[in-house]
């Protein structure tokens, strides 16, 4: 019924154990499809890239999976269960966390507090606790400064603890996202261009990082990059989106020589 | 000899430790305000000021502090634009002079501590009701719909007679005065003990994981949803608190200072007056907000001292008769303003660049 379909090749829900099914998802801004009806999977315990020229809809992707947006069609599951339509509070207590293209810096937080605010439902976060139970409050929080430490550790930077967070170089706040990101122990991580202006010393040291916690804690990861060379090493598989749509979904190589990619890198001599 | 002497000296050295662990702002703020201070215990001291009327002031001080620490919460902790901090006043003042006053149209003379609990209530009630369908918006709309909302309170009060009497406005509301001995020391005692509950009260929400999330929204608030808090509810909570606060403020007003309110009372520009005490002060502290609220009672009410003072010496009474006071008060607010933007952003008492409870970072050590 609908033309595109005929040339829809890529995107396979044909997975051993998806942790996150996209179905289908449509959405539109006045007359421009920015998804239009895109359908991947991601593996449970995969790094997949997600990966497309500008204004191919990566970020709208992210977007309406987080329920930042609402989609105008189709589904969005983690696991086994609906998402679409949820808040993006809601989604995020599911266990799906995403970061953002471009952090904006926390004024009057530091660092460590920066990711102290983090795990979601704190007993603390409630007000009355605050007077009727005081000391599970802060043995609560004393808990998770505990685990900001590992995390700072973890990541390298340690010495950063006590910073005021505005007072971070573009490469650290990268680093702080993704601890800030690890101290809600997610399932699913979305990251929207986690090396976008890092210097290439510190993009290693993302990479490694990131294969770290797919490795060592579990963490799924769904990964936007530009930065071809970071993301052909790091993810697998990768799927392509090209004017709102999956246009193949494959290994590194494979998308790699696959002409309908050049051409849509190109400049749309798909037709 | 050395016990004797490391007894004298110990709460001396813990003074000066104290003193040298402030910051450069803390000990400006804390030299100005003794300065300050002992002015006003000077003038006292040899009558120009006369003591029932320090303590007025102090008690008006202690009135506003409450209101500068309420919006401190929305805005200072949340990032929430309020321009209806003098309704929220007005609804706490009226609700307790309806419910209690003998000559109230509505006749029912309760205790005051009904007052209190009307207040908080009605006040809680219409917070949240502006609040739901603006909260959800961007932040413009709220301070647009409580630019609105403080009119309409206002209208409202002025035009339904039979709650209200109208811009006649509600006299005989039960007084302190008419229960104890010196009504003014017990009024600014009461207010002193408010605004210390308040204090303690918001200063241990701020160092919580509570106030940590309002911080993030106020950053950014899509970066909170992201971590999974329901912004929406944070964001509530801290306009109905900090509203209930401005609201006691009302009724600490009409059983403390005045036991008359009117629809004049109601003035928009006393909200912002509340607003540039916290700017002022330092958006976000809530010391800051105390220096703030005494700051307002000072701009408000010195430049009519100043004058009935100066009138009072011959030589230039025919010039200083001449000038308006209400245009001087604005005056001065504006080059408060300049001064404060100019040289300092952040107040005169930013907030602390971290906020965790000490309890949770003794529990570590």
């Amino acid at each position: 019924m609908n033309e595109s379909e005929l040339d829809y090749e890529g995107g396979d829900l044909q997975k051993e154990d998806p942790l996150l099914r996209v179905e289908d998802l449509r959405k539109t801004f006045g007359g421009v499809v920015a998804a239009d009806d895109a359908t991947f999977a991601v593996e449970r315990g995969s790094i997949t890239g997600l990966i497309g020229p500008n204004g191919a809809g990566k970020s709208t992707l992210f977007n309406l999976i987080s329920g930042f947006y609402e989609p105008d069609g189709g589904a969005v599951y983690l696991g086994d269960e609906e998402i679409t339509g949820m808040r993006p509070d809601q989604i995020a207590q599911k266990g799906l966390i995403r970061t953002f293209q471009t952090p904006r810096k926390l004024e009057g937080m530091t660092v460590r507090e920066s990711l102290l605010v983090a795990p979601a439902g704190q007993r603390g976060e409630s007000l009355l606790p605050l007077w009727t139970s005081p000391s599970s409050v802060t043995a609560q929080e004393d808990e998770l400064l505990d685990r900001a430490e590992d995390l700072l550790s973890f990541f390298e930077i340690d010495h950063l603890a006590t910073e005021p967070s505005p007072e971070l170089s573009g490469g650290q706040l990268k680093l702080v996202e993704l601890a800030r990101a690890m101290m809600t122990d997610p399932d699913v991580l979305l990251l929207d261009e986690p090396v976008a202006g890092v210097n290439p010393v510190l993009e290693e040291k993302l990479a490694e990082h990131i294969r770290r916690l797919n490795e060592e804690q579990g963490v799924t990861v769904l990964l936007i990059e530009h930065d071809m060379e970071f993301i052909m090493d790091l993810a697998d598989p990768i799927v392509v989106l090209d004017q709102g749509r999956v246009l193949v979904e494959g290994t590194p190589e494979a998308v790699r020589t696959d002409d309908r990619v050049v051409d849509a890198y190109l400049g749309g001599v798909a037709e | 000899m050395t016990d004797g002497q490391s007894f004298l000296q110990s709460p001396i050295g813990a003074t000066r430790g104290w003193w040298d662990d402030l910051e450069t702002e803390e000990r400006n703020t804390i030299v100005g305000l003794a300065v300050f201070g002992g002015l006003l215990l000077a003038a006292t001291a040899v009558g120009i000021l006369n003591p029932t009327y320090l303590l007025y002031l102090l008690t008006l001080a202690g009135m506003f502090t409450l209101m500068t620490l309420g919006l401190n919460v929305q805005w200072g902790y949340t990032g929430l634009v309020n321009f209806s901090v003098i309704a929220f006043w007005g609804i706490g003042a009226y609700s307790a002079a309806m419910v209690t006053a003998e000559r109230s149209p509505l006749g029912w003379e309760l205790h005051p501590v009904w007052g209190v609990v009307v207040a908080v209530v009605a006040s809680a009630l219409l917070a949240t009701l502006i609040a739901v369908p603006t909260l959800r918006l961007r932040a413009d709309y709220l301070a647009i719909a409580t630019l609105g909302f403080a009119e309409i309170v206002r209208m409202v009060i002025n035009n339904e007679r039979a709650y209200t009497n109208g811009s006649a406005g509600i006299p005989g509301i039960p007084s302190v005065a008419e229960w104890v001995e010196s009504p003014d020391l017990v009024s600014f005692l009461t207010i002193a003990l408010l605004v210390a509950v308040v204090y303690l009260v918001l200063r241990r929400a701020q160092l919580s994981p509570w106030g940590r999330v309002q911080r993030t929204i106020r950053a950014d608030e899509d970066l909170a949803q992201a971590l999974g808090k329901n912004t929406f509810r944070f964001k509530l909570q801290s306009f109905v608190l900090g509203s209930v606060i401005m609201a006691l403020a009302g009724v600490a007003y009409v059983h403390l200072i005045t036991p008359l309110i009117t629809p004049t009372g109601l003035e928009p520009i006393r909200t912002f007056y509340v607003w540039i005490g916290i700017i002022l002060g330092g958006s976000g502290s809530n010391r800051g907000a105390v220096v703030g609220g005494l700051t307002i009672v000072a701009i408000r009410q010195a430049p009519s001292f100043i004058r009935n003072q100066l009138l009072n010496v011959p030589a230039i009474a025919p010039y200083v008769s001449e000038i308006n006071v209400g245009a001087l008060r604005l005056f001065l607010v504006g080059v408060l303003v300049i001064l404060i933007v100019r040289y300092r952003s952040s107040g005169l008492l930013p907030p602390k660049r971290e906020h965790i409870w000490s309890k949770t970072l003794e529990d570590r050590s």
